[in-house]
């Protein structure tokens, strides 16, 4: 694995804080042209045909298969998720076979995604798949589906990747999409091979850790001999070995991918080195039953999902859209009972497309909750103006003009609001206001805070359109 | 010669001068008789008088401790702090700094502000509602028939603030000690690697101790009494404060583990550029410090059980839980733990001679989730167990001082820091009176 570089001073990038996935905001954003990009954010499994494009060979008896939707959509996941995918092993005319392959693929590229696949000789499924899938066949698949996946936002991006064999796919997509990402994030992927050649993606790993200073790749052989010429590790995984790629794996967010064996040491050496075990998330490439079931439990419920929502856009496919921030957190996989496998994304802010209305029976703003607001169309009305102002508490409708001060008006109708400096200074008159607009202009008697949360200063407000006060 | 305009309020020897000559004389030979190495005589802990001289000696003319950048983010938002017979104000102003303020109307001295914490506007005096901008200028006070007022002339009086690595200072000298400036230069880079200002309150306990501000400080600048901290000793070495050739035999077995965990966390400490080394500047310095980072026994993490973290969200863009507690005393009146999961303020306001308020204030990461993240019954267990059994061992003592029986003791090799306390607090006292 020794690869010749030459050593230039090289500047350090200006980076963002931590790591953010691009769809990060444009999910919660209510602008138009970022709506139109919701469709890159990874909202829940659907089922969807592929097209496969290229397929390249890996060292390690491993091949990537390059698709494509044929829809023309991107493919949005998140990076370390796996999609399920039916294999006409048996030929058309027989049931399909359905295997889960992790991406390897960055969802920042997201026109086209791949899977890895490793030959194994003795398998239905895989040898199938080196002999068969090539640029032109179609497949038909569910996905994105696992919790195994980088969180949308970390300020704190501190990783430590442990791969083993095949384990390296998810690994690799999330080293991409890292790669291909501004921000301050701190890697450590340690890699196990059978051998020294089988490393697939060995190049790449070896060209991003050497372009991209936040990434440190080491590798191990397992313990069946090293060669002479070898210069990583040897040996299995050991606590003293994660101490020596990652001192300060404590304080980083380790993701583990391999066979079962390989996880469960992972497991105890990473609780040695005191790594918490909400820090630790794991995808398992075998298993025992409990495993397989918690798998297909998972490929259940993102069939089930993909299958409602396949519905619900061919009832309203507008609505459907429209909606979508608020599907949005929709999926969360239920495998994880334990807790030990679950992905932590930050919350992302869901914006309600539209303001948040008085719609019954959602009543969750404070106001609302209040008091069950009383009819204003059976309040006495008052004063002469084109406005109407509605006191909600005191019961009373007062009509204003638009350049008159709302204080004056309503302390005429009997309205009770104390008020001391009428010049917008002291505060003593701030009031909530339920709906409507106002021309305020305040001396500091209330924060931006004060307005954001609806309140207003009447001794220096005039009412622009009609006005429900919580007076 | 003419008199000047405005009297500062701190004047030296105000109050010294308005004392009976005799009492004066009498303080100041009290001070000038203290014995090296014993505690100190009943009077200071017990005397009226003398804690109004601490007042004007100490925190009328010192940097002292007010609240952290959590407490007050956003413009708007105060904090009041009062100690002695000062109430003051400290608002996050529009600019991001603070205003310190004194908490007196000066319509007819009425407090302007009566809650603890808060955000506001303006201010507004609740008794005649004169208001106050946020820098103290009186911008408005309803004045029927007055011709001759003038607004300019009653703004709220003003102090002096400031803020280093997330900890808000406040001073209300006319000129406060410039080494303040110094003694920032020693702790900032301690701190910043946690950055305070990334955190939130997760818990403030307000306690009022029954004894005398100095013996607060005192009983914090020693473990010789920690074996009465069964909590604390999980985590904290009980060889605090010994060195080699003071350890009894029975800590031999922790010494060991100590000096292992020690010099493990400063290599650690090595990787991340983390300072580590004590300075200890009690008594040599206006502004006095002790800061150091230490390690702690179990996983070395934070102040549980086992010594694991008690947040599972790192503070700032510190880079590994396993960091100990970095441990800073600052005179005349706090002290503070920054773990890497956590930060525990402690600052003390005397009340009176034998009353002190202490308020201890824990921080987590902005982004930290109560019940996810971290458990707030065990976040705060082991200091509020600790700080219920200091607050014991204080009120023992300010009953001995007002016993006719006591006497001076001598402090114990381990309690160097108390006898660098007390030196420095009697030094800066004697240069004020002098
Ligand atoms: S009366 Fe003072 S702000 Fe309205
Ligand atoms: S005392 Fe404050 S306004 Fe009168
Ligand atoms: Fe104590």
């Amino acid at each position: 694995m020794t690869e010749l570089l030459i050593e230039t001073p090289v500047r350090e990038p200006q980076r963002i804080r931590g790591l953010e996935m691009p769809w990060n905001r444009v999910m919660g954003s209510t602008e138009a042209p970022a709506r139109a990009a919701r469709a890159l954010g990874p909202w829940h499994p659907q089922e969807f045909m592929a097209e496969c494009v290229e397929t390249i060979p890996e060292a390690g008896g491993m091949m990537t298969l390059v698709f494509r939707r044929c829809d023309g959509a991107p493919l949005a996941f998140r990076a370390g998720q796996y999609v399920n995918i039916a294999f006409p092993v048996n030929g058309e005319e027989h049931e399909p076979v359905d295997r889960s392959y992790s991406l390897s693929s960055s969802p920042t590229e997201p026109w086209t995604f791949s899977v890895t696949v490793k030959r194994d000789p003795g398998g239905l499924v895989s040898p199938w798949v080196h002999d068969n899938v090539r640029p032109g066949t179609v497949l038909d698949m569910l996905g994105p589906v696992g919790a195994f996946h980088l969180p949308d936002a970390d300020r704190r991006a501190r990783y430590l990747f442990l791969a083993a064999g095949a384990g390296i796919t998810p690994i690799m997509s999330m080293l991409r999409t890292i790669h291909s990402l501004p921000g301050t994030a701190n890697v450590v992927v340690l890699y196990h091979g059978a051998e020294a050649g089988g490393f697939a993606f060995h190049r790449e790993l070896a060209y991003i850790a050497s372009v991209d200073p936040r990434v440190k790749v080491f590798y191990a052989l397992g313990d069946r001999g090293r060669p002479e010429e070898w210069e990583g590790f040897s040996g299995r995984l050991s606590s003293a070995m994660i101490e020596e790629v990652a001192p300060d794996a404590n304080g980083r967010q380790v993701y583990a991918c391999g066979p079962e064996g390989y996880l469960n040491t992972a497991t105890e050496l990473l609780k040695k080195v005191g790594v918490d075990d909400t820090s630790i998330y794991m995808e398992f490439f075998s298993g025992d039953r409990k495993t397989l079931l918690e798998y297909q439990a998972e490929i259940a419920l993102a069939s089930d999902i993909a299958e409602e929502i396949a519905e619900e856009i061919a009832d309203s496919a507008e609505d459907y859209y429209e909606s979508q921030p608020s599907a949005f957190g929709l999926y969360e996989p239920g495998y994880d009972a334990e807790g030990t496998l679950k992905a932590s994304g930050l919350p992302l802010e869901i914006v309600e497309p539209e303001a948040p209305s008085s719609e019954a029976g959602k009543g969750t703003s404070e106001a609302d909750s209040a008091a069950p607001s009383p009819d204003a169309s059976s309040f006495d009305t008052v004063g002469t103006g084109s406005l109407t102002l509605s006191f909600m508490r005191t019961g009373i409708n007062v009509r204003i003009d638009p350049e008159e001060h709302i204080l004056g008006a309503a302390q005429r109708a009997g309205v009770r609001i104390g008020a001391n400096c009428k010049e917008g200074m002291c505060g003593s008159c701030k009031v909530v206001k339920l709906s409507g607009e106002v021309e305020m202009n305040h001396q500091g008697g209330i924060r931006k805070r004060e307005i954001d949360a609806g309140k207003f200063l009447p001794c220096c407000s005039t009412a622009q359109t009609d006005l429900v006060i919580d007076a | 010669m003419t008199a000047p305009v405005h009297q500062p309020l701190n004047a030296r020897g105000k109050l010294a001068s308005s004392l009976p000559a005799e009492q004066l004389a009498e303080i100041t030979e009290l001070f000038a008789l203290r014995r090296t190495g014993y505690s100190l005589d009943a009077p200071f802990y017990t005397d009226s008088t003398i804690f109004k001289i601490d007042m004007e000696a100490i925190f009328g003319q010192h940097w002292i401790f007010a609240a952290s950048t959590a407490e007050l983010p956003e413009p708007g938002d105060y904090v009041t702090v009062d100690y002695g017979p000062y109430s003051l104000i400290v608002l996050r102003n529009d600019d991001g700094g603070v205003n310190v303020l004194h908490n007196v109307c000066r319509h007819r001295g009425a407090r302007v502000l009566t809650e603890p914490t808060g955000s506001t506007g303006n201010l507004v005096c609740g008794y005649h509602s004169w208001t106050y901008s946020p820098s103290g200028d009186l911008i408005h006070a309803s004045a029927p028939g007055e011709t001759k007022f003038d607004k300019s002339c009653f703004g709220l009086k003003r102090a002096h603030g400031r803020e280093v690595a997330g900890l808000i200072f406040v001073c209300i000298a006319d000129e406060p000690p410039t080494d303040f400036d110094e003694t920032s230069k020693i702790f900032e880079p301690y701190l910043a690697p946690h950055d305070l200002s990334k955190t939130k309150i997760a818990y403030q306990q307000n306690i009022i101790e029954e004894g005398n501000w100095k013996l607060v400080m005192e009983n914090n600048r020693e473990c010789y009494h920690c074996d009465g901290h069964p909590e604390l000793a999980c985590s904290l070495f009980p060889t605090w404060g010994l060195t080699e050739g003071l350890i009894p035999a029975h800590l031999e077995e922790v010494w060991d583990r100590n000096k292992q965990a020690q010099s493990s966390l400063e290599e650690r400490c090595r990787r991340y550029g983390l300072p580590y080394e004590v300075v200890e500047e009690l008594d040599t310095r206006i502004a006095g410090i002790r800061i150091s980072r230490e390690s702690l026994d179990g996983e070395g993490e934070s102040f549980s059980p086992d010594g694991r973290r008690l947040s599972k969200k790192l503070l700032g863009d510190l880079p590994d839980f396993r960091l100990g507690r970095c441990s800073m005393h600052l005179q005349p009146n706090s002290w503070f733990h920054f773990l890497g999961d956590h930060v525990i303020t402690f600052g003390v306001f005397p009340i009176n001679e034998h009353q002190s308020l202490v308020r201890t204030t824990w921080l987590v990461a902005d982004d930290a989730e109560e019940g996810v993240d971290y458990d707030l019954e065990k976040l705060t267990y082991t200091w509020k167990q600790t700080n219920l059994q200091d607050k014991a061992f204080v009120e023992l003592c300010q009953q001995g001082a007002g016993s006719p029986a006591y006497q001076p003791g001598p402090y114990m090799k381990s309690e160097y820091q108390v006898e660098a306390f007390i030196n420095w607090y009697v030094q800066r006292v004697q240069e004020h009176l002098a």
